[in-house]
């Protein structure tokens, strides 16, 4: 893969709808950019790079915890009818 | 009736419904924490152009994403909870160690790992405050 289609991809992201992907690309192209100007390490571009990584896997987890309490509240609301007849 | 519906409630899916049946509910330690994570960065990433309190604003911070990882590992069905501090606290750590390095640490970074800290446990915390009470 070239820098070209990486930048392609990341501008494509960047506009796919998603509020948590979009923010991502714009992120990583800034970060690109400023490593490119000279104003970080290329190893501080790859730190930043796996805290994209990670914020993914912490947005994932989150919503997965959050479909739980969904549940938790559903299950014990139908307890509570339940309980009721 | 009763029984109709816990029995429909687990024949869904067993390991979910168990889960979200059972998830620990909301605490207000844990909440703590991840409000102070989150309110810490923010703050210490105003001072990140002073690289020597920035060093030592980074371990501390690193200390508090220790605590709650540690605290997280330990609550029962919760490795949701867990992986994300373990994330989080990759984060803070990452920091430390650039600190740790020869060369000069650029504000724009260290800005940069303060504002991924601080938006990561403001993820956590939202979830965190719903949990059942």
């Amino acid at each position: 893969m070239t820098l070209d289609e990486i930048e392609q991809q990341l501008a494509n992201l960047a506009n796919c709808g998603d509020p948590t992907f979009a923010q991502a690309a714009q992120y990583i192209g800034d970060a690109t950019q400023a490593a490119k100007a000279g104003q970080l390490a290329p190893a501080d571009l790859a730190e930043l790079l796996r805290d994209t990584q990670r914020q993914l896997d912490i947005v994932q987890d989150m919503n997965q915890l959050a479909y739980k309490e969904t549940l938790n509240t559903i299950i014990n609301g139908l307890l509570t009818i339940a309980a009721a007849y | 009736m009763k029984k109709s519906i816990i029995a429909l409630a687990f024949l869904l899916n067993g390991c979910t419904v168990w889960d979200a049946y059972f998830m620990t509910g909301y605490d207000n330690n844990e909440y703590k924490l991840i409000t102070e994570i989150r309110v810490d960065a923010s703050v210490y990433k105003a001072a990140c152009p002073n690289k020597l309190m920035s060093e030592v604003n980074a371990t501390q911070l690193a200390y508090k994403t220790e605590l709650f990882e540690k605290y997280e590992e330990q609550i029962p069905r919760n490795d949701n909870g867990y992986a994300a501090s373990k994330s989080l606290n990759e984060m803070a750590k990452g920091l430390v160690s650039r600190y740790k390095a020869d060369t000069e640490v650029p504000t724009l970074f260290c800005n940069l790992k303060f504002a991924n800290i601080e938006h990561s446990a403001e993820v956590i915390q939202h979830v965190v405050a719903r949990r059942p009470r």
